[in-house]
C-alpha cells in the first residue's frame, strides 16, 4: 500500500508541471492587460511599461515560465498584483473558509443524498422513488447561483430564519485564530457564536450540495437496486435472516462501492461550485478570491489557486483510491 | 410650609433618582455594518488609489484640510486650524491644531506634517504604481514633483513650498492619500520609503503601523478579501463629533442583490452603492431608506477618436449630440437618478457652467448630417460587457438604445463589445476604437480632473492616443489655468476652455449619475456625499 501511494504521487508530478505549463499558457493568451487592473483608467503608457517591467511582463514567455516554475518549486507562489498580499498568506487566510463550506455541503449531500437513495431503492416505481427522482433531477439541473438566491430570498429575507451572507455575524467582530470557525468558536467558549456558523453555513451547504446530493441519492439507488437482485442478497433473505440485517450487511455493504466513488469525485465538484457558492453568500473563501482574481487579470493568484486546486483534487482521489482498498477487501494493491 | 418643603425634597430626590437611573443617550453605541462594492486593497493611505481603501481610510486618517460632509468642493480646515498662500502663489502656511495625537499616542505636531509631505516626494520608484494621486497632484516625484519642500516654521506651523503655482493645490490636498498618519507608525510599518517592495511594508498590509491617524476612529484589523473593521476613538481631538457607533465593520459585498438582500435581514446597516435597478425595492421597503447624495460627481458619454470619420467631422458629432434621447436614457437606465449632461463636468465641479448642449431633436440631426457632407455614416461603435459602472449602469441596454436612436436619423452601426478589463480599456486608450461608452468618476472636483486628466489633456505634449482631440488652444488654456496665481485667473482660463470644448463637441456627454446609498430605518445622520468623502462618525444606529 505504502509503495503503491508513492507512487502515485511520482506520477502527478508530471500532471502537475503540464497543468502549469497550461494554466501558464492559458492565462497569457486570455485578451487584456494586468496594467488596466492595476491601474485603471488612471494608466499612461509609461507607468503601464514600468508596471510590467516591474512584474517581469516584459521578458519572453519562456523566461517568465522558467521564473514561474522555479519560484513555485521553491514554495514562493507569488503575490497578487491587486493588493500585494502574498498567496500563501491569502490562501491560509480563506481556505478554512472553503473548508467548512464543502464539509457543510458534503454532510449534507452525503448524510441527505444517501437514506433518499436507500428509501427510492426500497420503493422501486412508487411514489417515493418518483419523488425522489424529481428532486434530484432538479438538484442536478438548477444552477447553484441561483438556488442561491432563491434560498437566500424565502429563508433570508421572507422568513428571516436563516443569515443571507457570511461565516459569522459581522456585529459579533470575533477574532478566529485556525480560521474554522466551527472549532474557534467553540475553543473560545462562543457557544452563541457557534450556533451563529452553523446557521450561517445551513444555506450555503444546501445550495453547494444539492448537485452532490442528486447525484448521490441516484447512484445509490442504482447501487442498491443492482445489489438487492444479487443471489447472495436472496439467500440471505431465504436463511430467515431479518430485513435490517440483510439491508445493512448484505447490501449497504456492497453497494458501498461505488457511492464512495462518486462521494471522492464529487468533492473536486464542490471545490468547483464552492465557486459561485462563494459569490452568493459573501462567503470569505478561496471561491469568491478566484473570482475576484480572474476578473482583475491577477495572474499569480489565479494559476497558484488552480494549480493547489489540482494538488487538492489529486489528493482526495488518491485518498479515495486507497479507500476502496479498505472497504472492500478483495480490492488489492500491488 | 412643611408640605412645600416635603414636596421639594421628595422633587430633588425624584430628579436625582432620574439623573442616576438614565440611560446613555440612545445615539450611543453599537456596531455598524456597512457593506462596500470591494475589499479596500492596502492600508496605507499613500499607497492607494481605488474608493474603497478611501471611504474607509478617510475615517481614520485626517488631512491638512478636508471637504465640507455632503460637499465635493468646500474646502475647511481639519489638522490645520487655518492656512494662507503667498502673494506669488508659490507657498502655503498652515497654522496647525495644538493638542492633538495620534491613535499611537504620539503627538501631531509640523515634525509630523513635514515627515509626511517629504515621504509623498520621494517615494521610491517601485511604489509609484501604487501611490496614482500622488504623481498625478504633484507632476511626479523627486525633481520632477512640483513640490519643492515642506518645512516646519515652529511647532504648530508648516510651510509648504511648490515649484510653480497651482490653483488646484488645496482642492487637492483634500484627497485621503495625503492624510497625515503617525511618523512613528509609519517607520514601524516600512512605510517611511525605506522599503521598496510593497509586501514587506506592514503598515500597507493591515499589519504594525497601519492606518495610523488622528481621526474619529482607529483601524482594528484587515480580513483580507472579507472586511475591515474600526472603532470608536474616545479620545478624537474634536469632541463635538465624537464617533457615536462603538465600531464599524466594513464588509466587501460584490453581489449587488446580496446588498439589498443584507439590508432587508438586518445584517447590513449601510449599503454604500446600490444599483438603480434596486432603488424601486428598497423604496418600497418601510424599513429600509433610499439615500439620496444630492449631485452627481461623474460624466458619462459617448467618446469618439478623431481619427476616424465619419466621427472626425465637427458637424457630425453634434449631430449625433441632437440625435439621442437624453430623458428616455435617464428613466430607462437610472431609475430617474441622474441628469442629462450640460457640461463635460458635473454641476458641482468648481466654474461648471451651463454649455447648452444639444437636446433631443432628430430633424436638427439630420440636417447636420446634411451639411457634414459626409457620405458614408458607418459607425463603428462598442461597449463594456462584463460590467456596470456608476455612470453606466446598464451599459448593453443604453448601447442599444443609443444605437437605436442614431440608426433613426440615418447612421449605420456596426455593433461591438469586449470585457472591461479583458480589452476594452486597452484599445480604447489605444485609439483602436471610432465610438465607444465611457466615463469618469471625480477624484477631486476641480475642472482639471475631468477636462484634462479624464478627457483632454495632451499626453507627451501630443493629443492622447484616445481621443485623438487636437486643440493647442485648449491645452495651452488648461495648462494657465492650472498654473494660474490667483482664483479669478483661473476662473476665466477655465472657462475659456470650456468654451473651447462645446465649440469643438468632441465628445458627446449624456448624463451625470447620482449613485445611491440605501440603509436600514434605523440608520441616522448620514450626510451622503458625491464625492464618497461621507464621515461615519456622525451616523448613528436608532435600535430599541
Amino acid at each position: 500500500m505504502g509503495r503503491y501511494i508513492v507512487r502515485r504521487l511520482i506520477a502527478a508530478i508530471p500532471v502537475l508541471i503540464g497543468l502549469s505549463i497550461l494554466l501558464f499558457a492559458y492565462i497569457r493568451i486570455l485578451p487584456g492587460d494586468p496594467c488596466v487592473a492595476i491601474l485603471g483608467q488612471h494608466r499612461t503608457p509609461e507607468a503601464c511599461a514600468a508596471l510590467r517591467a516591474n512584474l517581469g511582463l516584459d521578458l519572453p514567455l519562456w523566461e517568465q515560465y522558467l521564473t514561474y516554475l522555479g519560484k513555485t518549486l521553491s514554495g514562493d507562489l507569488g503575490s497578487s498584483v491587486v493588493n500585494s498580499q502574498p498567496f500563501i498568506t491569502e490562501f491560509l487566510t480563506r481556505f478554512p473558509g472553503t473548508i467548512e463550506l464543502t464539509l457543510g455541503a458534503l454532510i449534507f449531500s452525503i448524510g441527505v443524498g444517501i437514506p433518499l437513495g436507500r428509501l427510492a431503492a426500497r420503493k422501486v416505481g412508487g411514489w417515493a422513488d418518483g419523488l425522489i427522482t424529481g428532486v434530484s433531477l432538479f438538484g442536478v439541473s438548477i444552477p447553484v447561483f441561483v438556488l442561491g438566491l432563491a434560498l437566500v430570498v424565502i429563508f433570508g429575507v421572507f422568513l428571516g430564519w436563516l443569515p443571507t451572507q457570511g461565516r459569522i455575524d459581522a456585529r459579533a467582530r470575533f477574532d478566529a485564530t485556525s480560521g474554522i470557525l466551527l472549532i474557534d468558536t467553540l475553543f473560545a467558549g462562543r457557544l452563541d457564536l457557534f450556533v451563529d456558523v452553523v446557521r450561517h453555513l445551513i444555506l450555503p451547504s444546501i445550495a453547494l450540495g444539492s448537485i452532490p446530493l442528486a447525484i448521490i441519492a441516484r447512484i445509490t439507488r442504482a447501487s442498491v437496486i443492482e445489489v438487492a437482485n444479487e443471489d447472495y442478497v436472496r439467500t440471505a433473505r431465504s436463511k430467515g435472516l431479518k430485513e435490517k440485517m440483510v439491508d445493512n450487511r448484505h447490501v449497504m455493504r456492497n453497494a458501498w462501492l461505488p457511492v464512495t466513488t462518486v462521494v471522492g469525485l464529487q468533492v473536486g465538484g464542490l471545490l468547483g461550485g464552492a465557486v459561485l457558492t462563494e459569490t452568493v453568500f459573501v462567503w470569505n473563501g478561496v471561491g469568491r478570491w478566484v473570482v475576484d482574481a480572474i476578473e482583475n487579470h491577477d495572474y499569480p493568484i489565479v494559476q497558484s489557486t488552480i494549480l493547489v486546486f489540482a494538488l487538492i483534487f489529486l489528493v482526495v482521489n488518491l485518498i479515495v483510491d486507497v479507500g476502496y482498498a479498505l472497504l472492500n477487501p478483495k480490492i488489492r494493491y500491488q | 410650609m412643611k408640605n412645600l418643603r416635603i414636596g421639594a425634597i421628595l422633587g430633588a430626590l425624584l430628579m436625582v433618582a432620574a439623573a442616576c437611573t438614565s440611560t446613555p443617550s440612545a445615539k450611543e453605541g453599537g456596531t455598524l455594518i456597512v457593506a462596500l462594492p470591494g475589499d479596500i486593497v492596502r492600508t496605507d493611505t499613500a499607497l492607494t488609489d481605488d474608493s474603497n481603501s478611501s471611504y474607509v481610510i478617510q475615517q481614520v486618517v485626517e488631512g491638512l484640510v478636508g471637504l465640507e460632509p455632503g460637499s465635493t468642493s468646500k474646502v475647511v480646515p481639519v489638522l490645520a486650524e487655518s492656512y494662507e498662500m503667498s502673494a506669488d502663489g508659490l507657498t502655503y502656511t498652515f497654522k496647525l491644531r495644538s493638542g492633538v495625537k495620534f491613535h499611537d499616542g504620539t503627538d501631531f505636531n509640523a515634525d509630523a506634517v513635514v515627515f509626511n509631505y517629504n515621504r509623498f516626494i520621494n517615494i521610491p520608484t517601485e511604489l509609484q504604481d501604487y501611490t496614482y494621486y500622488i504623481g498625478a497632484v504633484f507632476g511626479g516625484y523627486g525633481e520632477t514633483s512640483n513640490l519643492e519642500s515642506a518645512t516646519a516654521v515652529d511647532a504648530s506651523t508648516v510651510a509648504i513650498k511648490l515649484k510653480k503655482p497651482s490653483s488646484n493645490f488645496i482642492l487637492t490636498q483634500t484627497l485621503p492619500v495625503f492624510g497625515i498618519q503617525s511618523p512613528t507608525a509609519l517607520v514601524l510599518g516600512k512605510g517611511d520609503n525605506t522599503e521598496s517592495d510593497v509586501t514587506k511594508i506592514t503598515g500597507a498590509q493591515g499589519g504594525a503601523g497601519a492606518m495610523v491617524g488622528t481621526g474619529p476612529f482607529k483601524f482594528v484589523k484587515w480580513t483580507v478579501g472579507d472586511s475591515v473593521e474600526i472603532e470608536k476613538n474616545a479620545t478624537y481631538w474634536d469632541t463635538a463629533h465624537l464617533a457615536h457607533v462603538d465600531a464599524i465593520v466594513f464588509k466587501a459585498v460584490a453581489e449587488e442583490a446580496q446588498r439589498v438582500n443584507g439590508l432587508a435581514a438586518g445584517e447590513i446597516d449601510l449599503a454604500q452603492t446600490i444599483a438603480p435597478v434596486d432603488a424601486a425595492t428598497i423604496a418600497a421597503n418601510k424599513d429600509l431608506q433610499l439615500i439620496d447624495r444630492g449631485s452627481s460627481f461623474n460624466t458619462f458619454q459617448i467618446s469618439m477618436n478623431h481619427n476616424y470619420a465619419p466621427v472626425s467631422n465637427p458637424k457630425i458629432r453634434e449631430a449625433i449630440a441632437y440625435a439621442i434621447d437624453y430623458d428616455y436614457l435617464i428613466e430607462t437606465f437610472y431609475a430617474g437618478a441622474a441628469v442629462k449632461a450640460t457640461n463635460w463636468m458635473p454641476a458641482g465641479v468648481l466654474y461648471a457652467k451651463d454649455l447648452n448642449l444639444p437636446t433631443y431633436d432628430v430633424e436638427k440631426a439630420k440636417a447636420l448630417i446634411a451639411e457634414s457632407g459626409e457620405t458614408d455614416l458607418t459607425i463603428d461603435f462598442w461597449y463594456p460587457n462584463d460590467v456596470t459602472r456608476p455612470y453606466m449602469p446598464d451599459p448593453k441596454g443604453i448601447f442599444e438604445a443609443i444605437t437605436a436612436n442614431l440608426e433613426a436619423v440615418g447612421f449605420t452601426i456596426v455593433p461591438n463589445n469586449a470585457p472591461w478589463r479583458g480589452g476594452y480599456l486597452d484599445d480604447e486608450y489605444a485609439g483602436k476604437y471610432e465610438m465607444w461608452l465611457l466615463g469618469w468618476t471625480g477624484d477631486w472636483a476641480g475642472p482639471d480632473n475631468f477636462l484634462k486628466t479624464a478627457f483632454f489633456g495632451y499626453v507627451d505634449g501630443a493629443p492622447s492616443t484616445e481621443f485623438a482631440y487636437k486643440n493647442d488652444a485648449l491645452e495651452a488654456a488648461m495648462n494657465a489655468a492650472l498654473a494660474a496665481g490667483t482664483e479669478a485667473e483661473a476662473k476665466t482660463q477655465w472657462e475659456l476652455a470650456q468654451d473651447l470644448i462645446r465649440a469643438d463637441m468632441p465628445t458627446v456627454p449624456v448624463a451625470n449619475s447620482k449613485p445611491q446609498a440605501a440603509a436600514t430605518i434605523n440608520l441616522k445622520g448620514f450626510i451622503g456625499s458625491a464625492g464618497l468623502n461621507e464621515p461615519l462618525n456622525l451616523v448613528w444606529l436608532d435600535r430599541p
